[in-house]
């Protein structure tokens, strides 16, 4: 009995409280955000957002309380199950030929998001079975790019190319943590640009406009430049400090699309400029360094790489998202973690903070 | 190097590369922030411009709603041309003033002018506000006159539902009215459209996929202080399709008045005993607040509303409702428009409650209607036969309860056709024991009752048939033997609704298909299952049918057709509501008039016509109405001989 309260406080006084801290303060912002693009409304979105942040935080106490070995345990079954969940995915099928969502007793989510933390599970433990004296051998680096390969591919069919990408990007930040030698990195990249060319022919017609749009938005105004134009009119109009809670006329008046998911960020800088946009980027930045922190302090390789992982998925979220709504890159679809409205990538995020929760309370350096 | 030392050297080249990660990771970050520069401060002047002024409108074009005609191809529900009436804070400055500048105008209620004021005071200011949605040609003109002086205030064209025919079919088209928050949140395509007015009962609701169409879109350009310059059409909306209904208007009419009529007299609504009347009791001025424009003086010279009830009229060879009556009923049309609080309370509180579509959702016991079902039973099952005789003294003993026959004398030995010519109760309590409430129950469903039919209208009660089972769900007791007596006269738990009796009827009518009703016009012929009931046992319940209105005991034989039209079978049924009080019985009360109307019996009829080779059946259910004999048969009969002529075969 005694024992048990011990463990509990002992659980309680390690977990990594000033992240949960920065996700409950990017969760409020979101609500805040959807209860504006619904017009000052906490239905449908903005209090469903906020119960949704209620319950991840919870995850992420209950995580907390999974000792962290069981992790290393699972980390290939739940990659193979990803893997198979994204082929049955497939083998559904949808009407219009995409097929990202699964339905389970009436709950709808896409799977290639919790693939993504599988992705990095897998491949934590991949490298912390490596003996240390093939760092440097480019044979250890073969098997996980294959690992890396196939969800790719699997994603890349369903379309979903933003997602593909950012799977693809937060993997191959473990290999390059992980001591990918700098030769192969060059090589690499100079490989990635020759074979761009071949990419493009493989993209669907509606990525290549996508892409042909984002490149030249102002010559198809009124098609598929519209959301990419109204996205940078809302936040250039927004200013320093924007025109007000619930004023953005932008949003407001519904030119902005998507308000409420993918161009939440823009309605926020509408509607608090400059200066609520850099404020949430703080917080990331804070959350995201946190993370990164951790991954120092673990004990072993596979909880460190795993922090690693984790902190690029969150990074690579943001990145996407804002990059898209400034028109640095192509619309395609990215939420803003903890602050869009949708469900999985909310989860997905939960559970990566909640891993690296687990980490940090029960992979300490001393047990090694 | 030990092993040791090497794992330490991995941390380290780990360390430094999530180090130079992390940087990266900085470094990007400071880029979109500088990105965030360039927008919303660099170019913030631009951006600004360019959304005072947005110059591509992009919107939606709602599709034009399907209409709805009668069986003769007049219009139940379209759509007519109306002008919404907008005002935007931004360019109207003084909104309160601007306001009283148009009521001296135009019609402008104080409730809605509150409104338009509340919302102009916690909005954006340049969000338009929608004042009035069906301006009048004669409004639309003097506005456009005075135009120039009106800052803010724009009226535009656009499509409103109307009901010709109202109240009429009220229950039958049920109405269309502005998108919920929460259908939006269910469909969120629908948010493109926040003008769409969606059915949300009736056949607007049951068929609104059919009826809504394909939305278009198109993209207007407008100038700096908001004109629209130009107009590109990206496509076209999609129509939605027109239905015919089965539905005849004026059966449906004529129904409607006799139904409404009962047994009493219209009077002259400005005479001085009515206004007197109307003075004196609260229920009648109720009932003229939401609407009503008719009262009746009884057979007692009392001043009173008129009746409620329901009646349908099916076509018993392909389902078709040709009519479909409930009362009181309710105008559609102030729906469309948005609902006035005070109109909606007045609803609400109209002592009969209007908004109920007594057809599909009105709960009754079936009472005598019941009876056909407990014959049919018992002569399936060999309980009985067409010689059978029980003898009826006027009561039955069963235990320690006495089960009276609503004739006090007794029938006498009577057998399954006589029983039903004159409804004798003991008869059939005397049936419906021996039967047995299982045989009983699955006689009732295969002819339709105790479920829902499927018709096109939302909210269609089941009803309840009950037997072993259900009470021992439902209230945790065991059946008892003296229920099954109760049940067998259609009394107790037994509960339908009027459109069921019509089914029921329908299918005895037809020889034992499994007729469903339709609201839709059936084209063609259609087949129905059969219900395999014995043909010599539906030739007996025919027979007792056929002599309730022709039999020289029968008890509708005052209200049968002239033969030359083929005449009508049908079954009379008065349904207690409450028993005659021994104060009342003292008092010599004992007449249903002279009761209040709330304690007064339901008055039922079913029936079918011509006998031969049927055509139609009827339901008819007059709430509080007294007897089935003298209330619902004679508007049953004016029912199917107006039926008959207008549906042209004999």
């Amino acid at each position: 009995m005694a024992a048990e309260n011990v463990t509990i406080l002992r659980t309680m006084l390690r977990v990594p409280w000033h992240i949960l801290l920065a996700a409950a303060v990017l969760v409020t912002v979101g609500s805040l955000a959807l209860y504006s693009a619904s017009e000052g409304s906490w239905t449908p979105w903005a209090g469903r957002h906020a119960i949704r942040g209620a319950v991840g935080g919870a995850i992420v106490l209950i995580l907390a309380f999974v000792d962290f070995r069981l992790l290393r345990i699972w980390a290939y079954p739940l990659y193979f199950v990803s893997i198979a969940m994204l082929i049955v995915l497939l083998g559904i099928g949808g009407g219009n030929g995409v097929a990202r969502w699964i339905t389970v007793g009436g709950f709808t989510f896409q799977p290639s998001e919790p693939t993504k933390i599988a992705v990095v599970l897998a491949l934590a433990r991949y490298f912390e079975s490596q003996p240390i004296e093939k760092t440097r051998s480019l044979l250890t680096y073969l098997p996980p790019l294959a690992m890396i390969a196939v969800p790719f591919y699997l994603v890349v069919e369903q379309p979903d190319l933003g997602t593909a990408m950012a799977l693809a990007l937060g993997s191959l930040a473990i290999l390059f943590v992980a001591g990918l030698p700098w030769r192969y990195i060059l090589v690499a990249v100079i490989g990635l640009a020759a074979s761009l060319p071949v990419l493009w022919s493989q993209l669907h017609p509606y990525q290549k406009a996508r892409v042909m749009t984002f490149l030249n938005p102002e010559a198809d105004k009124l098609g598929a430049g519209y959301q990419i134009t109204q996205s940078k009119i809302a936040l250039g109009s927004g200013g320093i400090f924007g025109k007000g809670f619930l004023m953005g006329s932008q949003s407001q008046l519904n030119y902005l699309p998507e308000k409420q998911t993918d161009f939440v960020f823009t309605m926020i800088g509408e509607e608090f400029g400059l200066v609520g946009n850099l404020f949430i980027l703080a917080v990331y930045l804070l959350l995201i360094g946190a993370v990164l922190a951790i991954s120092y302090r673990v004990g072993s390789r596979f909880a460190q790489l795993t922090c690693i992982g984790v902190a690029m998925m969150l990074f690579l979220y943001v990145f996407v998202n804002v990059a898209m709504v400034t028109g640095l890159l192509p619309v395609v679809g990215a939420p803003l973690p903890l602050i869009s409205y949708g469900g999985t990538a909310m989860l997905t995020v939960f559970v990566g903070l909640g891993v690296v929760t687990s980490a940090v309370v029960h992979d300490r350096p001393d047990q090694e | 190097m030990s092993k040791k030392v090497k794992q330490k050297e991995n941390r380290r080249v780990t360390g430094r590369r999530t180090f130079l990660l992390g940087s990266g990771m900085f470094l990007v970050t400071s880029f979109l922030a500088g990105r965030l520069y360039q927008l919303q401060v660099a170019q913030n002047n631009r951006y600004q411009r360019l959304s005072d002024r947005n110059q591509f409108d992009r919107r939606v074009v709602p599709p034009r709603r399907g209409r709805l005609v009668d069986r003769k191809m007049r219009l139940l529900a379209g759509n007519a041309e109306s002008y919404l009436l907008h005002i935007t804070p931004l360019y109207a400055g003084d909104v309160e003033q601007a306001l009283a500048q148009l009521a001296s105008l135009i019609k402008l209620d104080e409730e809605l002018v509150t409104e338009v004021l509340e919302k102009a005071r916690k909005g954006p200011s340049f969000r338009p506000i929608l004042i009035r949605e069906s301006l009048t040609q004669r409004e639309l003109s003097r506005l456009a006159i005075r135009s120039a002086y009106l800052p803010g205030v724009t009226f535009e064209k656009s499509l409103r539902r109307i009901y010709p025919q109202g109240a009429l079919t009220g229950h039958v088209t049920g109405y269309v009215s502005p998108l919920t928050s929460r259908e939006i949140e269910d469909n969120r395509a629908l948010r493109e459209l926040p003008d769409l007015a969606t059915g949300k009962i009736g056949v607007e609701y049951a068929l609104e996929p059919e009826l809504r169409g394909k939305p278009g879109a198109e993209r207007v350009e407008v100038n700096a202080r908001g004109r629209p310059i130009r107009v590109f059409r990206d496509f076209e909306p999609k129509s939605g399709g027109d239905v015919k209904l089965a539905l005849d208007i004026g059966l449906q009419q004529h129904i409607t008045e006799i139904l409404r009529r009962g047994q009493s007299e219209p009077v002259d609504m400005a005479s001085a005993e009515v206004q007197r009347a109307i003075a004196d009791n609260r229920d009648l001025k109720l009932h003229l607040a939401s609407g009503e424009n008719m009262l009746l003086r009884d057979p007692l010279g009392k001043i009173t509303a008129p009746e409620s009830g329901a009646v349908v009229v099916m076509d018993v060879t392909n389902g078709e409702v040709v009519a479909m009556v409930s009362s009181p009923t309710y105008d559609p049309n102030m729906f469309t428009e948005r609902l006035l609080t005070r109109d909606w309370r007045r609803l609400n509180e109209h002592p009969r409650n209007p908004l109920l579509n007594r057809v599909t959702a009105g709960l009754y016991a079936p009472g005598s209607t019941f009876k056909m079902v407990v014959a049919l039973a018992a002569l399936e099952a060999g309980i009985i036969s067409e010689g059978s005789r029980y003898s009826c003294s006027g009561s039955m003993e069963l235990g320690n309860a006495t089960f009276h026959c609503w004739f006090e004398d007794g029938h006498g030995a009577v057998n399954v056709v006589r029983a039903l010519e004159r409804s004798c109760d003991v008869f059939f309590y005397e049936v419906a024991l021996k039967t047995g409430i299982q045989r009983i129950k699955a006689m009732a469903n295969k002819l339709g009752l105790g479920d829902v039919t499927g018709i096109d209208i939302p909210g269609e009660k089941q009803g309840i048939i009950p037997h072993h089972d259900w009470k021992l769900a439902t209230q945790g007791v065991v059946w008892t033997p003296g229920e099954t007596v109760v049940a067998g006269i259609g009394q107790g738990y037994v509960l339908v609704t009027p459109l069921q009796l019509a089914v029921m009827t329908a299918r005895l009518a037809n020889g034992g298909k499994a007729v469903t009703p339709s609201l839709r016009s059936v084209e063609g012929d259609v087949e129905f299952e059969d219900l395999d009931i014995s043909p010599a046992a539906l030739r007996i319940v025919h027979k007792g049918m056929f002599d309730v209105m022709h039999g020289g005991r029968g008890t509708a034989r005052a209200h049968n057709l002239p033969s030359a039209m083929g005449g009508i079978a049908g079954k009379t049924g008065t349904v207690q509501v409450r028993r005659i009080t021994k104060e009342q019985r003292e008092a010599g009360i004992t007449k249903n008039i002279e009761r209040p109307w709330k304690e007064r019996d339901h008055a039922l009829f079913v029936g079918y016509a011509p006998v031969k080779n049927p055509r139609y059946a009827v339901a008819v259910v007059v709430e509080h109405g007294g007897s089935g004999s003298s209330m619902a048969a004679p508007i049953a009969r004016a029912a199917l001989q107006r039926a008959l002529e207008i549906g042209g075969k004999a």
